[in-house]
């Protein structure tokens, strides 16, 4: 305890000098700022700022890169919960409730809700990569191929929870995501599926393709049609703050949410994107009234909003203690780190302590800073809204087009973007959601490759998932979730056959 | 009529037109790295560029096209104006292996470009996870050969420096292990460490810390003499080995007919940057190994490439290791 | 009210009529893609269940797609659901034309090009658009656009790219 507390103000000493907090500030700043333009994100955002980082002190700059890494969290919750547009994998659940809320007049209150969730998920994160990063990443190298399959699979019994309607076609638009996933070259035999010869999809879709394709666009066509029912909901003002009511319905969601968020985070192999999706599955199970959800219910925001972010900062876990980036943007932390002469490793933690504590200790000022700048925000945007939709839908072309062509400078991206634009059109005119589809298309990937992989160690025995006792646990916990999502799913839809 | 004629011409006249070989470079240069930013060959592209910019006045700015082994990024800037403001950074996968791994490649590594120089090389190390019953490489060999099928070997997929190497390790030793993927070195070596797999065979940069840490176990590295970053680990040629020579080689590239004179010059501002102390610092530190000064050349690296391509075709073609 | 007609059995409900007819569409729609991809998918080979190959996994998730869809079109000639919307034509258009030019000009002439073109063919697809307001703020726009994304965020967005004079 008392070698935490000197970690700890050996941390802080380090970031509250002024040259890191400035760099915090300005990593938070264009973080805010690259998550709410869609499809730029932060990996393009910290390659292009790589080089500028050449003249500053290791620690500064990766302060001010960690600091556009989840500042991005905070940002792509606010398009989503504005414009419907999720800026990250991590924001489409937010979309969910989150602009419903939004078409309500409630924006002011989703967005200050998500950004004090965040707050709140930061620093109980921040306290989690503090005190326990070595046991956690003890437990973390536990997780082998065969547990991943089974946290999949169990993530994809969340997909059948997110549906607003129908339970059958929540899990068609699921298969559609994981069959969505598999385009592209696949990894083990270099064999290219689906991808009739074009290059620009030997690597699969992109995330980005998808989510602007059958978020943004789609609902740009949609509310093109639907004039009266869009023009009212601008009409309406509303609280720009939360009220007392939606922080006592949120504040059991933000514990949880943060809880879930920070243990799935600290999975090396990406775990964390399964956070938000945990966490809205949970609070529907949770809540009273369930049919609240996916029409405005600030429980869908809060705990989901606070996964990603509490997932955000322990993802950082792997690489300060191992060394081994989780995902993409940690890789590039690496390069970061390596650039600069310190190379990531198990050894980090002791050899370089001012670099481990300091970031860790402005992980917490960066939440803290971020807090400050987002909820004054929220006036702007929720005075974004009230901008004339004729103005505002060639708005949101322009910038998608442009976030989406800059994620690979590749102009077919684009195309592929309006041609899932047209898709969640039409999809959305047979009443079939498109975000059970993103969650499978993000799922599948993970789920294909892992299971794969296990059997390949397991020479091809099944049993292995069933053995191993956490992917049997994981893999019970799967099946109860679908039983208990179908079953009264099910006893719903002879309901309404019998009302009618 | 006559005055807007005129005007026209003073205009047109006066706009930026490019003469290529006026005063190179006039503007930034793009670098277009076939790798995700962060990984080993963007690394050494971003150290490397980082001195060329100061040499050439101008800035190198790194494009990251990743894609299908790299393959991708090279095949764009295998397209690109031949006037070099683009440039391209290659490696032992995407001009030595690539034409054998991938058989609709659009480009020869060896007709479809104009070459500039080497600039370093990562050594591949052959490493096991820390509980292999192996005490150095001899006995590896040995138990490998002995246990093969068995074994798991991990690799960052098809095409990727780690597959490569490790056929030619394999088909060396005769064994046919269980080949393993990975969407990266990353999430493989995090499998080593947890001791999920066996073995692999990877570029030093990624394995320092964690040999220096103990999580892994190291045998040899495949070049002639001891890398800094690991004095203590032999050489493949002491531990018994010599037929495993490779290294994963980074070089720069210009589209085909990019003028010489703007070759030259590319390639006086690598070699320079290649003495300068703190870019070379800075190479080593990673365990990277920079090429001497007569294997910098344009002609060496073109020799380089038809030999790679030669010997990469042989060996993955007779392993089976190909796609389709 | 004449006798016979009050004690007359009510006809049976008509048989066969679909109750339900965004289930029925939606349901045929994803047997259609599930056959489209069970097509796209027929050369990559499949392996067996304990060593899947590259095709395993496509083709079991098409076959349970299908299988669904199945389900939604059977459901919806016996559970009453919602009719089927109507589709328009010109949203739909112009936006996808206009993402569609700017695809294709991004790369040359540039941004400066892009940029307008897609906010007003875009704007097309709104009844209510103003052209000559949508000029002004087109320019406003991308202007806004080029100083973000360049010169704020570092990112080689092409801005004006004419091969052979200029490139920005």
């Amino acid at each position: 305890m008392g070698d935490l507390v000197a970690n700890l103000a050996l941390g802080f000493s380090v970031a509250l000098s002024v040259q890191n907090v400035a760099l915090a500030l300005v990593g938070c700043l264009v973080g805010t700022l690259v998550g709410v333009l869609p499809g730029v994100g932060p990996i393009a955002t910290i390659t292009m700022l790589l080089p500028i980082t050449f003249g500053i002190h290791p620690v500064g700059a990766l302060i001010m890169l960690a600091g556009i890494y989840y500042g991005a969290q905070y940002g792509g919750s606010t398009t989503a919960i504005l414009v419907n547009i999720p800026g990250e994998v991590t924001s489409v659940v937010t979309t969910l409730d989150g602009h419903q809320m939004a078409r309500q007049g409630r924006a002011g209150a989703a967005l200050g809700v998500a950004a004090i969730g965040s707050f709140f998920a930061g620093c109980v994160a921040t306290v989690i990569v503090a005190a326990l990063a070595v046991p956690l990443t003890r437990l973390a190298l536990l997780f082998g191929p065969a547990e991943y399959a089974s946290l999949m699979m169990t993530g994809l019994a969340f997909a059948v929870v997110l549906a607003r309607g129908s339970v059958l076609k929540s899990i068609a638009m699921t298969l559609l995501g994981l069959l969505l996933s598999t385009v592209g070259t696949d990894l083990e035999t270099g064999v290219e599926r689906m991808t009739f010869g074009y290059l620009a999809l030997a690597d699969g879709l992109d995330f980005a393709v998808l989510a602007m394709g059958l978020f943004g666009f789609a609902e740009v066509l949609r509310n093109l049609e639907a004039v009266e029912a869009r023009d009212v909901v601008r009409q309406k003002i509303g609280q720009v703050i939360p009220t007392r009511q939606d922080f006592r319905q949120s504040a059991a969601p933000i514990v949880r949410g943060s809880l879930l968020g920070a243990a799935l985070g600290i999975l090396p192999g990406n775990g964390a994107v399964l956070g938000p999706f945990a966490s809205y599955a949970l609070e529907k199970k949770l809540a009273r009234d369930p049919s609240r959800f996916g029409r405005g219910a600030i429980e869908g925001v809060a705990g989901p909003e606070s996964a990603n972010n509490a997932a955000a900062q322990t993802s950082f876990i792997p690489l300060l203690t191992l060394g081994i980036p989780p995902n993409a943007v940690m890789a590039l932390m690496v390069g970061a780190m390596t650039i600069h002469g310190i190379v990531p490793g198990p050894l980090v933690m002791t050899r370089n302590a001012s670099l481990f504590w300091g970031l860790v200790a402005s992980m917490w000022i960066g939440n803290l800073m971020l807090l400050v700048i987002n909820l004054p925000l929220i006036g702007i945007w929720v005075r974004f809204l009230k901008v004339p939709y004729r103005l505002m839908y060639p708005a949101i072309l322009v910038f998608c087009c442009i976030g989406i062509y800059s994620v690979n400078n590749s102009p077919s991206d684009v195309l592929f973007t309006a041609a899932f634009a047209v898709i969640g059109y039409l999809l959305g005119k047979v009443g079939l959601e498109s975000a059970p589809l993103l969650l499978g298309y993000v799922l599948g990937r993970l789920l294909e490759e892992n299971l794969r992989r296990a059997l390949a160690i397991a020479r091809g025995d099944f049993s292995a998932f069933v053995h191993r006792p956490v992917s049997a646990v994981l893999l019970a916990v799967a099946v109860v979730v679908l039983v208990v999502a179908v079953l009264p799913g099910i006893r719903k839809e002879r309901d309404q056959v019998f009302a009618e | 009529m006559k005055t807007s004629l005129a005007v026209f011409a003073a205009v047109a006249l006066s706009l930026p037109v490019e003469s290529p070989r006026a005063a190179y470079p006039e503007r930034p240069i793009t670098l277009v790295v076939p790798f995700a930013a962060g990984g080993p060959t963007d690394i050494v592209a971003r150290i490397v560029s980082e001195h060329m910019s100061r040499t050439l006045g101008q800035q190198i700015v790194i494009e990251n096209v990743a894609g299908a082994g790299g393959t991708t990024g090279i095949t764009r800037a295998s397209q690109a104006t031949p006037d070099g403001y683009t440039i391209m950074m290659g490696h032992m996968g995407t001009h030595g292996a690539a034409p054998a791994v991938y058989p609709t490649l659009k480009y020869d590594p060896v007709k479809d470009f104009a070459p500039v120089g080497l600039a370093a090389g990562t050594p591949i190390l052959i490493v096991a996870r820390k509980t292999f019953p192996a005490k150095d490489l001899r006995e590896f060999v040995a138990y490998v050969r002995a246990n093969a099928t068995k074994l798991n070997e991990a690799h960052a997929g098809v095409g990727s420096v780690s597959f490569t190497t490790c056929t030619l390790l394999n088909s060396l030793l005769s064994a046919k292990p269980t080949r393993v993927v990975y969407r990266g070195t990353g999430p493989a070596l995090n499998d080593l460490v947890a001791g999920q797999v066996d073995y692999m065979c990877d570029q030093i940069v990624n394995l320092v810390p964690q040999i220096q840490a103990g999580t892994i176990k190291a045998y040899a590295v495949a070049i002639p003499q001891r890398s800094a970053a690991l004095p203590d680990v032999p050489t493949t040629k002491e531990a018994g080995l010599p037929d495993f020579q490779v290294s994963a080689w980074n070089a720069i590239f210009a589209p085909k007919k990019t003028p010489p004179e703007i070759v030259a010059k590319l390639n006086d501002a690598l070699v320079r940057a290649l003495d300068d102390e703190n870019t070379r610092k800075r190479l080593l530190d990673l365990g990277a190994d920079i090429a001497d000064r007569p294997g910098r050349s344009p002609q060496a690296l073109q020799k380089l490439v038809e030999s790679e391509v030669a010997r990469w075709n042989r060996v993955l073609k007779a392993a089976g290791a190909t796609t389709r | 009210m004449p006798d016979d007609q009050r004690g007359a059995p009510t006809p049976p409900p008509p048989r066969r009529r679909i109750q339900a007819p965004q289930d029925f569409v939606a349901g045929l729609g994803l047997m259609a893609l599930a056959a489209f991809a069970l097509w796209a998918s027929a050369d990559v080979p499949a392996g067996r269940l304990g060593s899947p190959g590259p095709g395993l996994l496509p083709r079991a998730i098409a076959v349970l797609l299908g299988l669904t869809g199945a389900a939604l079109v059977a459901g919806s000639f016996l559970w009453k659901g919602d009719p089927l919307a109507r589709l328009s034509l010109r949203g739909p258009l112009f936006v996808v034309l206009g993402v569609i030019g700017f695809a294709l000009t991004v790369r040359s002439p540039g941004l400066v090009v892009a940029g307008p073109l897609v906010v007003m063919v875009g704007g097309a697809a709104s009844p209510e658009t103003r052209y000559r307001e949508l000029a002004v703020f087109a320019v406003v726009i991308t202007a806004f656009c080029v100083g973000l994304f360049r010169y704020v965020l570092h990112l080689p967005v092409p801005i004006l790219v004419l091969p052979g004079l200029v490139t920005i």
